[in-house]
């Protein structure tokens, strides 16, 4: 009995092994293929809610005037832009901080009571101890100052692209050439402790919107007026540096084991 | 006498099926548990995700990958002092998962960068991982 099991173990083992044998290629392929799907489903990538703190003491630094943007003299759109942009990006900016639960500001109109007779300058920029002074006046913790800088850069481009040729029946590589304008605002934002006359904030906030032109269109466009990408631009700044000093929830990945 | 021998191989036999049926029927269990916690993590359902771990966990305390999520779902719901203790747990038990380590390395960057009050729960961390 124990015989004729041993030589049936041993008949199935050869068996197997001749199998293995015959079919190597197709075994392989089969426990890598279980291997790759039993690691590939391993790991979970889930994203989770981050609390990101404010850059600066919010505690401290809970309320804020914000005065009017000066243009800087570098700026190439000097001419076609009208100085009561800078009012509006600080309106902007104004209206982005109301919005936060953590900060007050004073609003458009005490402002401009404050400001009678003011004309804000690009040298006020350096003059921390006039700041400190009005934000006295304002009874505010800090002070919110900035310049900003509105220019164009055109560039010829090429795009390339397939059309079909009626000619030779099939598509044929094919490019155009256009004009690319990019606006860019440069927004400097700059806050001033009242207290200690210190600047404790100071970052320029970079934006960009591109658009393309036919040599025509191009023509009209350096005509049109751009007050609207400018704000669009200063919207975007705005809510950039709002982002910048508030906490705010971000996403960030963890991993999950199964 | 051979009958009785017989009968208990039986019995040790059933005995043993049974042993491994249980524990088999255990380890499925917090699978089961695991998987769906993910699935509701996935659904951004935290609590519930959380409330499946922490029962995968009490069935089997020594599992490092239910450890780990337990710390991801607290560290979404923003109890960071759970999660770095469970995170702690996790890497404990598995030092050798890159996973767990990655999970804890930016749960501890994520406190540093939240503040000073973190600092406690970093350092009470630090403490308890040396004590150990």
């Amino acid at each position: 009995m124990q015989k004729k099991i041993k030589s049936l173990i041993s008949q199935s083992y050869m068996r197997w092994i001749q199998f293995l044998k015959q079919h190597q290629l197709t075994c392989m392929l089969v426990i890598g293929l279980l291997t790759f799907c039993a690691c590939g489903n391993k790991v979970t990538r889930v994203p989770i809610p981050i609390k990101v703190q404010s850059e600066i003491d919010i505690d401290t630094y809970s309320n804020f005037a914000v005065l009017p943007f000066v243009s800087e003299k570098s700026s190439t759109k000097l001419g076609e832009l009208p100085v009561e942009i800078g009012s509006e990006i600080a309106a902007i900016l104004r209206g982005r901080l109301a919005r936060q639960k953590h900060f007050e500001v004073v609003n458009k109109q005490e402002t401009a009571r404050i400001m009678t007779g003011e004309v804000v300058e690009e040298g006020w920029l350096a003059n921390t101890e006039r700041l400190s002074e009005l934000g006295r006046y304002f009874e505010v913790k800090g002070i919110i100052v900035g310049s900003y800088r509105f220019f164009t850069d055109t560039r010829p481009r090429r795009y390339y692209g397939e059309r079909y040729s009626v000619r030779q029946q099939r598509y044929i590589m094919d490019y155009q050439d256009y004009m690319e304008k990019t606006y860019q605002l440069l927004l400097r934002v700059v806050i001033i402790d009242v207290d200690t006359e210190k600047i404790i904030w100071d970052e320029a906030y970079l934006q960009k919107t591109a658009e393309a032109h036919s040599i025509g269109s191009f023509v009209f466009s350096q005509m049109a007026p751009q007050e609207t990408t400018l704000r669009e631009l200063s919207r975007r700044a705005a809510s950039e540096f709002t982002r910048d000093i508030s906490p705010h929830y971000e996403q960030e990945d963890r991993f999950l084991i199964r | 006498m051979k009958q009785t021998y017989n009968k208990i191989h039986i019995i040790s036999f059933f005995l043993t099926l049974t042993l491994v049926g249980c524990a088999s029927h255990d380890v499925t269990r917090v699978e089961d548990y695991n998987q769906f916690a993910i699935k509701a993590a996935q659904a951004g359902l935290w609590n519930e995700a959380i409330f499946r771990w922490k029962q995968a966990v009490t069935i089997d305390p020594d599992n490092a990958a239910a450890h780990n999520n337990l710390g991801v779902g607290y560290e979404a719901l923003g109890k960071i002092t759970e999660a770095v203790s469970a995170y702690q747990r996790a890497t404990e038990l598995d030092p050798d998962s890159k996973y767990y380590r990655i999970n804890y390395r930016r749960c501890r960057l994520h406190i540093r960068r939240s503040g000073t009050d973190s600092e406690e729960i970093l350092s009470e961390s630090s403490e308890e991982l040396m004590g150990n």
